[in-house]
């Protein structure tokens, strides 16, 4: 009636056996993760421009001299400039020019750089302001002791002089960890109870627990594998540069992982067919996907959009996977983004349980 | 222990809301052997099998299987029992020898893979191990189902409307693995069927289960002695379909054929038939017996 390893693990094997014989779930995990990136990366990718960002003259003081030198070296964004500021703005508003960037001198000495994009392209715009967050970022790190020498008015430092496929990628593998274990155990959890398979199961002597310990184990399996081949995929397709700590990648995934798969179980568990628990799940997942930060960073998003963004699961996931993965933070880094996502999984984990049922709804 | 009732059943009800689905029943069962719950659908047979089984608590009454009480905690008899359940649907993407294997585990078998084996010989699906259970016909899956709850050797075996749905073929195969499992392996069998032949065919002793309540429980032929009759006389005159249970069926025959000649009439559908459980069925509750 207790906890028996060898069985687990035997559970664990046939689960993964089933996983992989589903030629639909590696489509999910492993092969529909490539499409999206491939097709994202051929539209928005490396050989493709940022976009043209014009510099208001004159740059005089050595803060916003040394932001501008930073965006001149970043990949793919072309720096232009203007003789005075209202001739920047007017080129974005008609746009001939992307973004348009200011600097003004605030009274305490500080900068302030204010960055004009224009809402009709919304994602170069926020591909723009990333890159722009970044510079402005660097540079006041770079400025040691004493008062910022720049202040920008957002405290962000998402996509700091990351191109676009790299900040990309980590969001990917966090998207296909999330749509595997949301979409996979909540379908097989509504499937099992609708078809007997858990009444089956009681019968027998493994405990429920030990069961569903089993398949989140094969879950586990699978999402590091995501984020090894996925990983794989951005560096050699791509030729995307995986930091040096990459491998604390893998601690933030399983994380990630158990707090979809606890949301996943507690869909399975909410609803009592397929149907409605697909309809569901993509309730879920949809909005998450657009507002988590795994298409374009959060910073370039409104406000309000960025609040929603902080409860969110996979925001912490696309975080912590950037982090890691492409950035090179460390694991201490990312240990914050993990505290959250176990606190996330506790508690759907709670709520779950609360509404298992071992029988179909008559 | 030897001896003793492999099963004993007092008093079980169940209730759903106002509707009672299973009303003071008790009964007993001996080791090794076939026992039948016969009865027409919706006569509470599932609900009474799977109290036994342990997937159902009931309102009250009591249910010993192997010397042990089922309730409260029916983890204590779940490896000396094995069960086919009315619908079996089985993880779709294991081979049978795998599942089967993944069932052996479940009881901690050391040896799964010939336990499996084993419980796949005793089905007749040795061929059939590499198979997924989706890729199996309607018979094989029921078969499998039963190789399941064989799997872990188990001392009593339920099999709940082990041949709904499958063609007559089919049915009869399962006979013999059922008949095999009770007189070769020496298992104690409960089955439930809404089939009065599967019934008669495959049970040393049956109860009739109607509207939630046992109302017969005998051996076949000591049901059909109680008709105190041998024969049913049916036929068809100008006023009407008639049918007498008779002692006497060729002097029933003969007086009915005499009867009609003197009036002028004309029998059609004359018919003589030995009685069986349909019988017993009809006069033990008023109403045909419809599967």
């Amino acid at each position: 009636m207790s906890f028996n390893f060898s069985r687990f693990l035997s559970t664990a094997l046939a689960q993964l056996r089933m996983t992989f014989r589903r030629r639909i779930t590696l489509f999910w995990s492993l092969v529909f993760p490539m499409i999206l990136m491939t097709l994202l990366g051929l539209l928005f990718g490396r050989s493709v421009n940022a976009g043209d960002i014009v510099i208001a003259q004159p740059v005089t003081a050595a803060a916003p001299k040394a932001m501008v030198a930073a965006l001149e070296q970043t990949k793919g964004l072309t720096v232009k400039t203007s003789s005075d500021a209202a001739t920047a703005i007017k080129k974005v508003k008609d746009g001939d020019e992307d973004a348009a960037l200011v600097f003004t001198q605030r009274p305490d000495g500080s900068y302030a750089a204010k960055l004009y994009t224009s809402n009709t392209s919304a994602t170069q715009a926020g591909i723009l302001k990333g890159i722009v967050f970044g510079a402005a970022d660097r540079v006041s790190i770079a400025a040691t002791g004493g008062p910022p020498a720049l202040r920008f008015q957002a405290l962000s430092v998402d996509s700091a002089s990351l191109s676009y496929i790299d900040f990309l990628l980590p969001g990917i593998v966090a998207l296909s960890i999330m749509i595997s274990a949301v979409i996979g155990l909540s379908t097989v959890l509504v499937d099992w109870r609708q078809r007997g398979i858990l009444r089956r199961l009681k019968l027998t002597p493994i405990p429920l627990a030990e069961f569903f310990a089993a398949r989140i184990a094969a879950s586990l399996v699978v999402a590091v594998m995501q984020v090894v081949v996925l990983l794989a995929f951005g560096r050699f397709v791509f030729g995307i540069h995986i930091s040096s700590t990459a491998w604390a990648a893998i601690p933030v995934a399983l994380a990630g992982c158990l707090c979809f798969l606890a949301m996943g179980f507690t869909i399975g568990s909410m609803v009592s067919n397929p149907e409605t628990g697909d309809a569901v799940s993509n309730v879920v997942t949809n909005p998450m996907m657009f507002l988590s930060g795994v298409f374009f960073p959060v910073a370039a998003m409104p406000a309000f959009v960025q609040s929603i963004a902080r409860v969110l699961p996979l925001y912490y996931l696309a975080n912590g996977l950037r982090d890691t993965t492409v950035r090179g933070l460390p694991l201490t880094h990312v240990a914050g983004d993990i505290g959250v996502l176990l606190a996330a999984t506790a508690v759907l984990a709670a709520v779950s349980l609360r509404m298992f049922r071992w029988e179909p709804s008559t | 222990m030897e001896g003793s009732a492999a099963i004993e059943v007092e008093g079980l009800t169940k209730r759903y809301g106002s509707h009672v689905a299973v009303d003071g029943v008790s009964f007993s069962v001996k080791r090794g052997e076939a026992f039948g719950i016969l009865g027409p659908n919706g006569a509470g047979k599932t609900t009474t099998l799977e109290m036994i089984e342990g997937l159902r608590r009931p309102d009250s009454g009591e249910i010993t299987v192997l010397g042990e009480n089922v309730w409260p905690d029916p983890r204590r008899i779940q490896s000396r029992i094995g069960v086919q359940l009315q619908t079996t649907s089985l993880f779709d993407m294991l081979t049978a020898q795998e599942l089967l294997e993944l069932f052996a585990r479940f009881y901690l078998r050391a040896d799964a893979s010939e336990q499996a084996r084993k419980a796949l010989a005793q089905v007749g699906l040795e061929a059939k191990g590499g198979d997924y259970a989706k890729n199996l016909s309607g018979g094989q899956q029921q078969r499998l189902a039963i190789a399941l709850a064989l799997v872990h050797d188990p001392e009593v075996v339920f099999l709940d409307e082990p041949t709904t749905g499958l063609d007559p073929q089919a049915r009869r195969n399962l006979w013999d693995v059922i008949r095999s499992i009770n007189q070769e392996h020496g298992k104690t069998v409960v089955l439930t069927t809404h089939y009065l032949e599967e019934a008669e065919e495959l049970c040393e002793r049956v109860a009739i289960m109607d509207e939630a309540r046992i109302v017969a429980l005998d051996t076949p032929a000591g049901l059909i002695d109680r008709l105190d009759a041998d024969a049913r006389v049916s036929y068809t005159d100008s006023t009407g379909d008639h049918a007498v249970y008779v002692r006497d069926a060729q002097a029933t025959v003969l007086e009915v054929l005499e009867a009609a000649r003197a009036n002028g009439e004309t029998v059609h559908n004359l018919a003589v038939k030995g009685a069986d459980l349909e019988d017993v069925f009809l006069s033990l509750t008023g109403r045909e017996y419809r599967e």
